[in-house]
C-alpha cells in the first residue's frame, strides 16, 4: 500500500503530531474553563470534569430529542444546540456556585476544595443514575466523517474543526478578558476582591459570571468531544478533568493562553510517548514532561507568580 | 397476663431464630458500578431470578435462599472492601466476579475467611494456580482460549501478526498465551506486541504506530469498549485490516459503541452467546429471563454467573452449608452437571473442565454470527 519514495518515519511523526494536536485541543478547551475559575477565585473546581460530561450528555439529548437535524440539516442544528449547551451548562455552573461554593467563600480554603470534590461525585452519580452506566452514542448523521489527505497525511476534517474551535474560543476569551469593561472587572476581582468592591464592582455578580463562562466552555468542550468520538460515558469527566488540570498547570494555572499551550503540549507529549516510547507508557511520558517543566518553571510555562493561597 | 406476654415473646424469639437459621446465605460480588456495570446488572438479575425460582420451588431442603449483593465497582480496591463485607455477613459461598484483576483482589480475603468463591468471568490463569482449595470458576481459563486463538490465527493463514492488550491481568494473560502459542507454531511473525491505555477515547496514536508495523491481522485481547473504539478509529483512518478479539469483546454494546459499519467483519473468540445456547434448561431459563426483564442477557458471562449459582445449590442441597464440604463436593462429586452453558465439572484446581469456545464474526447489521467449527 505504501508508495515508493515516501519517508515513513517523517510521515509517522507528522501523523502523530496531528493525533496529538487533536487530543490536545480537547484538553485545552477543558483546561480553559478550569483556569478561568482558578484565576479569579483561586479555587480548583473539581466538578469541572463533570460539567464537561454534562455538556456531552445534554448535547446528545437535544440532538436526539428535537429532531432539529431533520428540520434544519445537521450543521445549523449542531450550531444551535452548541449555543444552547453553552447556556445550559453555564446555568448549571451558576447554580453550582450558589449551592456549593458561595456559602463557603469566607471559610477555610480546604472546605471549598472538599465541597468541589463532593459536587463532582454528586454530579457524576446523578448523570449515571439518569442516563445509565452504559456508553451512549451520538447520532451518526451529525458526525463529519470526511478525511483529508494532505501530503501523505490522513487528517479527518472533524479534527481540524475541533482544533479551530478551541483556538477561536481561546482567542475570544483572551480578548474578552483583556479588552472589555467586564473583562477588566473580572481581572480586578482576580487581583483583589476587597479593592474591587471599593471601586464599585459587584463582586458577587462577577463571580457568578465567571462561573457561567467557565462551565459553559466545559459544556461546549463536552459536546465537541461527543461529536468527535461519537460515544460518551458518565465517568469520562474524571479523566478529562485530570488531564485538563494537568494542562492548566503546565501552562501556568490562571493564565488563559497558558491553558491552551499546556493542553496542546500535553496532547502532543502523549502522542509522541505512544509513538516513540511505547503506547503503554504514554501517560508516564506525558507526566514526565509535566515534572520536567515544573522543575524548571514551577509556575508553569506562562504562569506569573506562585499561587500563594492554596 | 405477664406470663402470656412472656410466652409470646419467647415464641417470637424462637420463630425468628429458626427463620434466621434456616436461610441459606449466598454472596454475590458483582460490578454494579464502574466500567463493567452493565455486566454486573445482568449478573444480579440472573442470580436473583434463579434464587427466586429455587425459593418458589420450596428452597434448598426447605431453607430459603438469600442473596447478599455487594458492589465490586469494577475495581480492585472496591472489591477488597466488598469481600470484607461479604465475609462478615454470614455467607457460605460467594459468586463473582467478572474482571480477573478484580477477582484477584478479593481471593485471599475469601481464602482467609474459609469462604467458597466461584468466579464467573475471570479467565486469567494465575487465579487458580495459587492453591486456594475453595476457589472455583464456571468460566474457562485463558490458556484454553489462547489455544483456540492460536488455532484460528493459523487457520486464517496471516503471517504478520500484531498483538495488542490493555495491561489488565486478563488481557496480559491472554496476550502472553497467544504470543507463546504463535512462537511454538513457528508459522507467523510477531510484528507488534504492546498495550493501550483502557478507558480512553482517543486511540489514534497507538493505531498510527500499529499501522506502520504493517500487520496482516491484529489480535486485541482487551475488552469491548476499547475494541469498538479501535474499530471506529481505524475506519476513520481509512485503514481496514482483519481484527480479532478475545471473549471480553463479546458484548452487544460492542456494536452500539463502534457503530455497525465499523465493527462489521470483526472476529472474536468466545463461549456461545446466550441466544445460541441449545440445552433445554438453558432455553427455559432464557424464556423466564425474557418474561421478567423483556430483554436478552447481553453477554454469556452473566449466564455463567447463573451456572455458579446452580452448582452451589446442587452442592448445598447434598452436603449443607459447611464451606469445606461444599468445596469437597464441587471438586470430587460434581460430575457433568447440567448447567445453563453446558456440562460442568471441576478439576483439582477448581477450573471448569471442557471446551466452550467458538469463533464469531460480526455481520452487516451488527449481529454476532456463530462460525462453523
Amino acid at each position: 500500500m505504501r508508495r515508493p519514495g515516501e519517508d515513513v518515519p517523517m510521515i509517522e511523526f507528522f501523523q502523530q503530531l496531528s493525533n496529538g494536536l487533536a487530543v490536545g485541543g480537547i484538553y485545552a478547551l477543558v483546561a480553559l474553563g478550569y483556569t478561568m475559575v482558578y484565576g479569579v477565585l483561586k479555587l480548583i473546581n473539581f466538578a469541572h470534569g463533570e460539567l464537561f460530561t454534562l455538556g456531552a450528555y445534554l448535547g446528545m439529548t437535544l440532538l436526539l430529542s428535537f429532531g432539529l437535524s431533520g428540520i434544519l440539516g445537521p450543521l445549523p442544528a449542531v450550531l444551535i444546540i452548541f449555543a444552547m449547551i453553552t447556556g445550559l451548562v453555564g446555568l448549571s455552573g451558576f447554580v453550582l456556585e450558589r449551592a456549593a461554593y458561595r456559602p463557603l467563600r469566607q471559610s477555610n480554603r480546604l472546605a471549598a476544595v472538599v465541597s468541589a470534590l463532593g459536587a463532582s461525585i454528586f454530579l457524576q452519580n446523578a448523570i449515571m443514575l439518569f442516563y445509565g452506566p452504559n456508553y451512549q452514542v451520538y447520532p451518526e448523521e451529525t458526525r463529519v466523517t470526511i478525511t483529508l489527505s494532505v501530503l501523505g497525511l490522513d487528517i479527518p476534517l472533524m479534527r481540524i474543526l475541533l482544533f479551530l474551535a478551541s483556538v477561536l474560543l481561546m482567542l475570544a476569551m483572551y480578548l474578552f478578558i483583556h479588552k472589555t469593561k467586564t473583562g477588566t472587572a473580572i481581572r480586578a476581582v482576580a487581583t483583589d476582591q476587597g479593592a474591587a468592591r471599593l471601586m464599585g464592582i459587584d463582586v458577587n455578580r462577577i463571580i457568578s459570571l465567571v462561573f457561567m463562562i467557565g462551565p459553559g466552555l466545559g459544556g461546549a468542550a463536552g459536546m465537541l468531544l461527543g461529536l468527535y468520538y461519537g460515544q460518551i460515558r458518565y465517568d469520562m469527566g474524571t479523566l478529562y478533568g485530570l488531564k485538563a488540570f494537568t494542562a492548566a498547570i503546565i501552562g501556568g494555572i490562571g493564565n488563559i493562553p497558558g491553558a491552551m499551550l499546556g493542553g496542546i503540549l500535553l496532547g502532543v507529549a502523549e502522542a509522541m510517548g505512544a509513538a516513540y516510547v511505547a503506547p503503554a507508557w504514554k501517560d508516564a511520558f506525558a507526566f514526565l514532561v509535566l515534572i520536567v517543566i515544573l522543575i524548571f518553571r514551577p509556575t508553569g510555562l506562562l504562569g506569573e507568580r506562585v499561587a500563594d493561597k492554596i | 397476663m405477664k406470663k402470656i406476654f412472656l410466652i409470646c415473646l419467647g415464641l417470637i424469639c424462637l420463630l425468628n431464630s429458626t427463620a434466621l437459621g434456616a436461610a441459606v446465605k449466598i454472596g454475590l460480588m458483582a460490578p454494579l458500578t464502574g466500567a463493567y456495570a452493565s455486566e454486573g446488572a445482568d449478573m444480579r438479575r440472573i442470580v436473583e431470578l434463579l434464587a427466586e425460582e429455587v425459593n418458589k420451588a420450596g428452597g434448598i431442603n426447605g431453607a430459603k435462599v438469600e442473596i447478599v449483593v455487594q458492589d465490586d465497582g469494577s475495581d480492585a480496591r472496591t472489591a477488597a472492601l466488598a469481600a470484607q463485607r461479604l465475609s462478615t455477613s454470614g455467607v457460605c459461598a460467594v459468586i463473582g466476579t467478572y474482571g480477573s484483576a478484580v477477582t484477584e483482589a478479593s481471593q485471599n480475603i475469601y481464602h482467609r475467611n474459609g469462604i467458597v468463591q466461584i468466579a464467573t468471568g475471570s479467565t486469567s490463569i494465575r487465579l487458580s494456580e495459587k492453591g486456594y482449595e475453595r476457589f472455583f470458576r464456571t468460566c474457562p481459563r485463558d490458556d484454553e482460549q489462547g489455544v483456540v486463538a492460536v488455532d484460528t490465527l493459523h487457520k486464517m493463514g496471516h503471517r504478520q501478526v500484531a498483538i495488542l492488550h490493555d495491561s489488565t491481568a486478563y488481557a496480559v494473560g491472554l496476550a502472553d498465551e497467544i504470543r507463546e502459542g504463535l512462537r511454538k507454531g513457528g508459522r507467523t511473525n510477531l510484528v507488534f506486541y504492546n498495550a493501550l491505555q483502557p478507558n480512553e477515547r482517543d486511540y489514534s496514536a497507538v493505531l498510527t504506530r500499529l499501522k506502520n508495523t504493517n500487520p496482516e491481522v491484529i489480535f486485541f485481547t482487551g475488552y469491548y469498549p476499547e475494541a469498538a473504539m479501535l474499530r471506529r478509529q481505524m475506519r476513520d483512518m481509512g485503514w481496514n485490516v482483519p481484527m480479532l478479539g478475545g471473549d471480553a469483546t463479546n458484548n452487544t454494546d460492542l456494536v452500539k459503541i463502534g457503530g455497525a459499519a465499523a465493527v462489521e467483519g470483526f472476529y472474536f473468540i468466545s463461549p456461545p452467546m446466550p441466544a445460541d445456547l441449545d440445552s433445554q434448561s438453558a432455553k427455559d431459563f432464557i424464556k423466564s429471563y425474557q418474561d421478567k426483564y423483556k430483554t436478552m442477557p447481553s453477554s454469556i458471562w452473566s449466564v455463567i454467573a447463573g451456572d455458579a449459582f446452580k452448582v452451589l445449590v446442587a452442592a448445598i442441597s447434598s452436603v449443607g452449608t459447611e464451606p469445606e464440604k461444599i468445596a469437597v463436593y464441587l471438586h470430587k462429586y460434581l460430575e457433568d452437571f447440567d448447567g445453563l452453558t453446558g456440562k460442568i465439572s471441576f478439576d483439582d484446581k477448581g477450573d471448569r473442565v471442557g471446551d466452550l469456545y467458538r469463533l464469531y464474526r460480526v455481520g452487516k447489521q451488527g449481529e454476532f454470527v456463530l462460525q462453523p467449527r
